[in-house]
């Protein structure tokens, strides 16, 4: 039974530049600014080479749909990007249960990936989940 | 330089999408899925929800090379937002649609809302929402900055410094 305040499993991940690589491969986002270093220096919010939003969207999106039993489950998924996320950062992805609608068998989850120090890659104050439940 | 108002609701042609089995293993073990995750080499299978970015993030960004509109490279992607109206699954085609949703000025910066609507190219039911919200920054000294960039490739999806004015 999910009650409101349930959490998803947290994980841990350090995303180096060969994550980077294989996101872009799998996405076809070439954007040099997850692989250049000498292209990020001029338009990066960190002056160096950051993570594509969606790998950090999809550490979240794989993390919620594992909790909820498959990604079939997955209604929608909501992913606020605010801090930059260097290459070479460790990742923690996280998520809770907000609420539990019974009528529709769903729950609202906040979600989340976080630095070490506390930035807010995906921030939870916007981003949501909505999964239907087993 | 600004957006052009104009655009709101203006339609870029459809493209085609076929779901493949090996793209979707690929983007799973990419985005770290667990082995279990990984669908098998056979049988029915449903992609991670954010696989949906291989088809809608850079693919269903037209509005990036619209002249009509005046994009420019010194921008960030702010948010992302999917809505299943039915799980994608391998052997899905899907045709994908993007329209610019709306436009908004806060403060310097404006906000450019962008829909890719994707459809099952059998039966015409609705399979996916992508909603970008793409923040442009109008301050001069970042323009400059990143002049040059191609607004695709040079300036796609970067993870954002999305200030708290996205969220009223």
């Amino acid at each position: 039974m999910v009650a409101v305040g349930d959490r998803l499993p947290e994980r841990t991940v350090t995303l180096d530049q060969g994550w980077l690589i294989r996101y872009a491969g799998a996405s076809g986002d070439f954007n040099p600014l997850h692989w250049d270093p000498a292209f990020a220096a001029g338009v990066s919010p960190t002056g160096g080479v950051i993570a594509h939003g969606m790998l950090n969207a999809g550490l979240v999106g794989n993390a919620v749909s594992e909790w909820a039993g498959g990604p079939e489950r997955v209604r929608s998924l909501t992913t606020a990007f605010r801090a930059p996320c260097p290459v070479g950062a460790t990742v923690t992805v996280g998520g809770e249960v907000l609420a539990v609608d019974l009528d529709t068998r769903t729950a609202t989850l906040a979600v989340w990936a976080v630095l070490a120090d506390g930035a807010k890659v995906v921030d939870r104050k916007r981003s949501r989940a909505v999964v239907a439940l087993g | 330089m600004a957006l052009n108002p104009a655009r709101i609701g203006h339609r870029y042609p459809a493209y085609r999408y076929e779901v493949s089995r090996e793209k979707v293993r690929e983007y799973a073990r990419a985005t770290g899925a667990s082995e279990a995750q990984v669908p098998g080499e056979t049988g029915d299978a449903v992609a991670l929800p954010t696989f949906a970015a291989s088809f809608t993030i850079p693919r269903g960004f037209s509005w990036a090379a619209d002249p009509e509109l005046g994009a420019h490279p010194a921008l960030v992607h702010g948010e992302q937002s999917y809505v299943f109206h039915r799980p994608v699954r391998v052997g899905d085609v899907l045709v994908c649609t993007p329209q610019i949703d709306d436009i908004r000025s806060l403060g310097r910066n404006e906000f450019l809302t962008a829909v890719v609507e994707c459809v099952d190219e059998v039966t015409g039911e609705p399979v996916v929402t992508s909603k970008a919200t793409i923040i442009f920054f109008s301050r001069p000294a970042e323009a400059d900055a990143t002049a040059g960039a191609d607004p695709v490739t040079g300036a796609g999806p970067a993870t954002a410094v999305a200030d708290e004015e996205v969220s009223s």
